[in-house]
């Protein structure tokens, strides 16, 4: 039962928030602590082997409506309660209208919503929730250039989602039933087929759309970086999850090894190419939401369960760095007034000393410094991956993470005597608590033995190998400009991509069910 | 047949997102790819000869499948939404620009410089 108050609660609280637009500090106290005790039952209800479930409409598997808490969907809605924990306190002073926050408290139920459901269909109507919510708070100021960029997510990500609905028609037309439990015999028994093929890579496109793949998510470095810093966190940090997790699911249930192993590869090395040749912190905060997509996607396309474990331990990570990365960059830049890293560095003393403890500690987490919260997710990772094609690629994203973020330490250092505002503060404080004490999250998301081998010797050379080589390549790089085709983000282009994405996808997953 | 039609409309659909520039018309393409995917979904239910899944106690006939028919009723509504909202949103630039061209509006913004920017409306 908290499986579907969890979501329809904070659906009240965000009309109870618009209505009586005083009570929005108690009710988002009220809403948070309530969430928690939920989370903490279905938690406590997992740990002693209950299975937690709720279908709406039949009793039997496969025609409801179904929901079901497992362990890893209780793990994304953590990580939403934690993020809209982190954002509620950002904003707890700031002078926004009242429909802001209902916007908000939607998206986290959304997510919630996403988390546990096991039904095609009904992810896919939380999924168009999402976008609607999002594209609302991305224009939220109405400055002409987030208008821009949402309306042209809300075009793409409709798109996207169309074609998720031919996939769906598909799965349906074949199985007559869209519940992904009872999906996963039907289409194991009928691999090959052609339909499967089509059903897998429209599926795997409708949702590339919403997860920030590099083909499919190319609205996402112009609506992420031009949002507002609260906003840009929760976007970045759990709703491209929630494209991630939906991509886990399908992944669980298509033979999606191959293209996830190249999507991910080119995500990885696309997004990090663009983040470093950059200079709006914000901005390359989004291309990084990209690559580090591409970490995710290797992760669940090698297929040894710890590999998955690992990619889902670092989609977390991802999550809760790239949110205080963008809560501190966007207070950074309202600071100096810009966001570009030259005019930071210029004015470095105006950014409060907070905000810079804050993008330090995102910084070294996003670069994987051992034991903060990259390198403890990136390890176990690594520890699943089991051919070296893989690897290889992954230890050319951690080199180029590093080369990338090379540009925020010139800025990082200053005195000042600028105070950070004391809600600011705190939500730096609680994410950056998570993400220096990690390791105790990621032994409840895997388990102790994978978390020990993690902080192996081997894995603490390699990060500090990649940090020292990564930072011996900005030095040689950093006075060369390079410029590359920024016209792949048009509104006219990107379409286009999707579809080339759709055709590599088939042709992967052909190749793929012939080979094996 | 409503199955090779629904692919018929995607492509027309696609095929105006991409080459026109006038974003009404951009939209009105992804209303096009949207249709195409409810009908689509209607499709699939269909059988040679089924009548409306309403049942009339004491008949016996074949009915379409009801499942996907109940689908796309949310899913219309879903896009209905979309839509709405996206036309507001061109309205709010066609406020500003003067324009419903894809290309000036992406020229135009790129140009604002961030300190100046001013909010719309």
């Amino acid at each position: 039962m908290p499986l579907i108050l969890l979501p329809l609660l904070r659906f009240l609280i965000a009309v109870l928030s618009i209505s009586i637009a005083r009570a929005r500090r108690p009710l988002a106290v009220v809403s948070h602590a309530v969430d928690a005790a939920m989370l903490a039952w279905l938690a406590a209800s997992l740990a002693r082997g209950t299975p937690v479930g709720w279908t709406l409409g039949s009793g039997s598997a496969g025609i409801g409506i179904s929901m079901t808490g497992d362990r890893i969907g209780m793990t994304f809605a953590a990580l939403a309660w934690g993020l809209s924990l982190a954002v509620n306190v950002y904003i707890w002073r700031d002078r926004l209208r009242p429909y802001f926050f209902l916007l908000v408290h939607l998206l986290v139920g959304a997510c919630y919503a996403v988390s546990f459901t096991q039904d095609l269909f009904n992810a896919y109507l939380l999924f168009e929730l999402l976008t609607l919510v999002s594209f609302l708070l991305v224009g939220y100021e109405r400055r002409p250039r987030q208008i821009w960029a949402s309306l042209r997510y809300l075009i793409l990500s409709s798109f996207g989602m169309s074609v998720f609905l031919f996939g769906v028609g598909i799965v349906y037309a074949h199985c007559g039933t869209l519940d992904v439990g009872v999906l996963r015999p039907l289409i194991a028994a009928s691999a090959g087929e052609p339909w499967v093929l089509l059903a897998a890579a429209l599926l795997t496109t409708g949702i590339g759309v919403k997860a920030g793949v590099f083909l499919f998510s190319l609205w996402l470095p112009a609506a992420h970086a031009r949002a507002m810093p609260a906003v840009s966190a929760l976007l970045s940090g759990v709703v491209i999850k929630m494209g991630v997790l939906e991509l886990f699911r399908l992944a669980d249930v298509f033979p999606l090894r191959l293209p996830l192993i190249v999507l991910g590869s080119i995500t990885g090395i696309l997004g990090i190419a663009y983040a470093v040749t950059v200079h709006d912190i914000k901005k390359m905060l989004a291309f990084h939401t990209l690559s580090q997509i591409g970490y995710v996607l290797i992760g669940f396309g090698a297929d040894t369960p710890v590999a998955r474990l690992g990619a889902l331990t670092y989609a977390v990570a991802h999550g809760l760095f790239k949110a205080l990365l963008f809560l501190s960059a966007g207070d950074a830049s309202a600071h100096v007034g810009s966001a570009d890293d030259r005019t930071l560095t210029e004015h470095k003393a105006r950014i409060p000393r907070a905000t810079r403890i804050a993008l330090a500690v995102g910084v070294l987490g996003i670069v994987g410094l051992p034991p903060l919260a990259g390198f403890d997710a990136k390890a176990i990772l690594e520890d699943g991956l089991s051919s070296l094609g893989p690897r290889i690629i992954v230890w050319l994203l951690s080199i180029g993470t590093v080369l990338s973020f090379a540009k925020f330490v010139p800025f990082l250092f200053a005195r000042s005597t600028v105070r950070a505002e004391r809600p600011r503060a705190c939500a730096y404080a609680w994410l950056g608590g998570l993400i220096v004490a990690f390791w105790p999250v990621s032994v409840l998301m895997t388990s102790v033995p994978l978390c020990l081998a993690a902080l192996g010797g081997m894995h603490l050379i390699e990060s500090l190998g990649s940090l020292l080589a990564g930072a011996g390549l900005y030095m040689l790089v950093r006075r060369r400009t390079l410029r590359l085709p920024q016209a792949i983000f048009r509104l006219e282009e990107s379409p286009l991509i999707i579809l080339l994405g759709f055709f590599l996808v088939f042709v992967l997953l052909f190749i793929s069910g012939s080979a094996g | 047949m409503p199955i090779i039609v629904s692919f018929v409309l995607l492509g027309i659909g696609i095929l105006a997102l991409v080459l026109r520039r006038d974003l009404v018309i951009k939209l009105l393409a992804l209303g096009l790819i949207n249709g195409s995917s409810i009908l689509f979904l209607v499709g699939i239910g269909n059988r040679p000869s089924a009548r409306a899944p309403i049942h009339v106690p004491g008949e016996v006939a074949t009915f379409v499948d009801p499942l996907p028919q109940a689908l796309v009723l949310s899913a219309i509504v879903v896009n209905f939404a979309i839509l709405a909202l996206a036309l507001v949103f061109v309205m709010i630039l066609v406020e500003r620009y003067h324009t419903t061209d894809a290309v000036r509006i992406e020229v135009e913004t790129s140009r604002e410089s961030e300190e100046e920017e001013t909010p719309c409306l």
